[in-house]
């Protein structure tokens, strides 16, 4: 008899249980999700912003759409930044034109950062972000912070601390190829 | 949302801290477990240990395999500290394996080993959950409900705290299980039954969930699936008794 009951348990489990799946089901063709606001979060589509870069030209996120992005926050106080960087030059260089580095620096004077640049053979873009407005906007609390954005400008993964060579192929893969 | 710690000059994640944090109140709360059922406490520190150990290794060595281009140009980042460096799946493996020759080379009785370590895991993922909660992580799917709460703009299930909840549920069921003296074992399917009995209800309420063929979602598939396994082992212990 108890056995009887338990098989009857075990029956209704799975009819219950595949009737709750089925409920949740996503139909084909269907996206699970509503469309989020911009937000400096994985799913969300990337905060637009514009900024100066050292080069003096102007910066417009959204230019970029159509293009990976790899969008990190750094300053050159920051030895985790001044680490990666390199890292982030060598990415730049061999995935010209086919994914985008950017190296926002978080509230330093031009002169500073121009500095730096030249001596550490830097050519990427560079945006300015005097005021660290786009760091609130994109919530950054620790140095280094990078973004990495695929092709239709949705976050794919935040990493905060510093790249390795390694860690950022393995992040690359999140938005290229 | 608390992503990060400020103590003094320490910029600490929260993540991980709920990572450690949680690591280590499995590991206690599993010892308390062990001595409910006559096992040494320490068996099931040192299995952890053995299993972290194995875990670190294999997902690090798993990472460099995968990304050897990148290892050969740098070779000291191979035992470098860089927390992202390891590959998951390879790593839990690689600690069960662990713990279980751990287990396997102390003699100790496998089913009362995996009835002390349930409760534990139960209890250190709830507080994995509440982590994942302060750090803005794994959010729930938007919803209209009094008690969502608001993450990057959009209305959502607290699914953290549903399932933070769901596991300690599950470890009190575990551990009321484990005070029974029922036959080893029986302890360690309560509490997959009620792991998977959560995943299978709330990974509807995540906002993002890895797809099997079809639009189901598949860790609901695999909840389902241990629940049901869990309840016909659970079937042959109470059925026969």
């Amino acid at each position: 008899m108890k056995r009887t009951k338990w098989s009857l348990l075990i029956a209704l489990m799975l009819v219950a249980g595949l009737a709750w799946v089925w409920i949740w089901r996503v139909p084909a063709g269907a996206t699970a999700l509503p469309a989020l606001p911009p937000a400096p979060a994985v799913g969300h589509p990337a905060p637009g912003f514009e900024l100066p870069t050292i080069a003096g030209e102007d910066f417009d996120l959204a230019s970029l759409r159509g293009t990976p992005v790899v969008l990190n926050f750094w300053a050159t106080w920051c030895p985790p930044c001044r680490a990666e960087l390199p890292e982030l030059q060598a990415a730049g260089s061999r995935y010209a034109g086919q994914v985008a580095v950017v190296g926002v620096n978080q509230a330093e004077p031009a002169g500073v950062v121009q500095k730096f640049i030249s001596e550490n053979g830097l050519d990427f873009s560079i945006p300015l972000d005097e005021a660290a407005t786009v760091s609130r906007l994109y919530a950054v609390r620790a140095l280094p912070t990078t973004f990495f954005i695929d092709r239709q400008g949705i976050v794919r993964h935040v990493q905060v601390g510093p790249l390795t060579e390694a860690t950022l192929a393995q992040w690359l893969r999140t938005i290229y190829p | 949302m608390l992503t990060t710690l400020q103590i003094g000059p320490l910029n600490l994640q929260t993540y991980p801290l709920a990572l450690l944090l949680g690591g280590w109140v499995a590991l206690a709360v599993g010892a308390w477990a062990a001595r409910q059922t006559g096992l040494d406490g320490d068996h099931i520190y040192n299995a952890g240990l053995y299993g972290l150990v194995a875990g670190l290794i294999v997902g690090r060595l798993a990472h460099v395999a995968a990304f050897w281009t990148a290892y050969r140009a740098q070779p000291l980042d191979i035992v470098g500290l860089d927390a992202a460096a390891f590959l998951a799946w390879p790593a839990v493996v690689a600690a069960l394996g662990g713990a279980g020759w751990y287990v396997y080379r102390h003699k100790l009785p496998v089913a009362a080993v995996t009835d002390a370590f349930a409760p534990g895991l139960l209890v250190g993922l709830a507080i994995l959950d509440l982590g994942a909660l302060l750090a803005g992580q794994m959010p729930g799917a938007p919803a209209t409900l009094p008690w969502a709460i608001s993450l990057w703009g959009v209305a959502r299930h607290p699914v953290q705290v549903y399932e933070a909840l769901a596991a300690l549920l599950a470890a009190g069921a575990t551990i009321w299980v484990l005070r029974m003296h029922r036959r080893p074992g029986t302890a360690a399917w309560v509490a997959l039954l009620g792991y998977g009995l959560s995943r299978w209800l709330l990974e509807p309420f995540r906002a993002e969930s890895m797809m099997a063929p079809g639009g189901f979602h598949a860790i609901q598939l695999l909840g389902l699936a241990a629940a049901l396994a869990a309840l016909w082992a659970l079937r042959q212990e109470f059925a026969a008794s």
